[in-house]
């Protein structure tokens, strides 16, 4: 089966072409605003890729995919409908919407963040259910209960700051240049992570959800009140307060809920420390669970994630109306049990 | 005005006192560095208007849209432009479908973008600033 994806929840446009075979999947085609030349590509009739331009960049994307313009190679339509920004999510649901319609082929309408957990796939399938799945990046951190395909339960999340906007936000208190994500964690490795006792917030509540605000405004307290700050040491001693409070948290919610597999998924899923530390506790701990975390290719937005996890639900023959599907801002999960 | 806060409490009752004062079509600037305060004040006006569900940044998000129990503001926009590299990434948002009589729009970095919504109803601006010893001082006008 071969499925096309169309992402534009936010600030990514991107379209990609996967091929699912039996249970893997292989990407055929894929191209993304932020990693393609359009300007260039066009010779200037494209204007400059400004941010969350979707309705500009997404023609120029589909047809510098080469995808056949009958639809001829698609089985499968894959679009992102929510949650995101409106007038984002639109463009591409509109795109997915024309096409399918033109095409005369079915199109599944996918959730952003069951995109970022089916992310892993591309790699390697999870089979065990039901799988625990920590979603980080610069604007969603949450802990979500996979039971099984298509099947969710809100275990936690932030009450306030997601750990990558808390990245960010660090990155420009101690001077560190865009992406801050990338730069803090860099900086880190020169760092003490032990020199700043910065705080845990939330670390003993009884739920499974984190805080980073106050976190974020110790750091600055700190910065302001310690002129000849070392910027490694810093970093250090932030990112081991957020790596400490997911991984806690996460381990948490493995003991009450028992899953076979845990994902990590979503962009700050590339930081090195996170990664590393989550699969070595849970080695530790729970040595029997699967840990899974994407290439770094699908950790950040895309549209390979987007037509994976449409697959699954292709396979049940869950299909949107291309007449009637609609951008979702406040897109929720489909919570439930599984069925018996 | 002005009001040092020097609690928590303290401010969750300054938060309530202005969620008082707003009405449909307002439309509320909020300013202060990184760390001031900003989303924490406006998660407390939307307690203090009994929505019970998170209100968390919409620094990545841009937008974040809510829908409240309330006798002159049906729907709630928390808006953020920390991300704008340029005004005219406004524009991209679709304000205008937005905002109207029923709707109360709070903006976090305002200066980071253009103001193109014309206001139907009173516009607040609401200064943060974090002082030695946690406390906080807060600046309507």
């Amino acid at each position: 089966m071969h499925i096309l994806g169309i992402e534009s929840s936010c600030d990514e446009t991107a379209i990609a072409l996967v091929e699912q075979t039996q249970g893997t999947f292989r990407v055929l085609k894929s191209a993304l605003t932020s990693q393609v030349d359009l300007h260039a590509l066009y010779g200037g009739v494209v204007p400059e890729v400004a941010a969350r331009e979707h309705a500009s960049h997404i023609f120029p994307l589909l047809e510098s995919l080469g995808i056949l313009p009958d639809g001829s190679e698609v089985d499968v339509i894959a679009v992102t409908a929510g949650p995101g920004l409106v007038p984002a999510l639109r463009i591409g649901v509109e795109l997915g919407k024309t096409l399918a319609y033109l095409w005369n082929k079915p199109i599944v309408a996918v959730n952003h963040l069951e995109g970022h957990m089916y992310s892993v796939w591309l790699q390697e399938p999870v089979s065990l259910f039901p799988a625990l799945s920590l979603l980080v990046s610069g604007g969603h951190t949450e802990l979500i209960l996979m039971k099984d395909h298509g099947v969710y339960e809100l275990v936690g999340m932030t009450r306030d700051d997601a750990a990558g906007e808390a990245f960010d936000k660090v990155a420009k208190l101690v001077g560190l240049s865009y992406p801050g994500g990338p730069a803090v964690s860099k900086a880190s490795l020169r760092g003490n992570s032990k020199a700043i006792d910065f705080p845990r917030p939330m670390l003993e509540s009884d739920d499974y959800d984190v805080s980073f605000s106050g976190l974020k405004t110790a750091v600055r307290m700190y910065v302001e009140s310690h002129p000849n700050f070392s910027v490694e040491d810093v970093c250090a001693s932030f990112q081991e307060a957020v790596v400490e409070t997911l991984v806690i948290k996460t381990l948490k919610a493995v003991l009450a809920h028992a899953p076979k597999s845990v994902i990590l998924s979503g962009g700050v899923s590339a930081n090195r420390s996170l990664r590393e530390r989550l699969h070595d506790q849970l080695a530790i701990t729970f040595p029997d669970i699967t840990f899974h975390a994407p290439e770094l290719s699908v950790s950040g937005d895309n549209a390979v994630m987007i037509a994976i996890a449409a697959a699954f639900h292709a396979n049940k023959k869950e299909y949107a109306n291309p007449l009637t599907l609609e951008a979702d801002p406040n897109m929720r999960l489909v919570v439930g049990e599984v069925a018996k | 005005m002005t009001i040092e806060s020097t609690s928590i409490e303290q401010t969750k009752h300054v938060a309530a006192d202005f969620a008082k004062q707003l009405n449909g079509g307002d439309v509320v600037f909020l300013e202060g560095d990184l760390g001031s305060g900003k989303t924490t004040f406006v998660q407390e006006v939307m307690e203090a208007f009994g929505y019970k569900e998170p209100v968390r940044s919409p620094t990545f998000s841009i937008m974040n849209r809510y829908k409240i129990d309330h006798p002159s503001i049906e729907t709630v926009i928390h808006l953020d432009f920390y991300r704008f590299e340029d005004p005219s990434e406004i524009r991209s948002l679709g304000l205008d479908e937005l905002y109207g009589h029923r709707t109360i729009v709070f903006i976090e970095w305002p200066s980071k973008g253009e103001t193109l919504l014309s206001v139907f109803g009173k516009s607040h601006h609401v200064v943060f600033q974090q002082l030695p010893n946690n406390h906080h001082q807060i600046i309507f006008s």
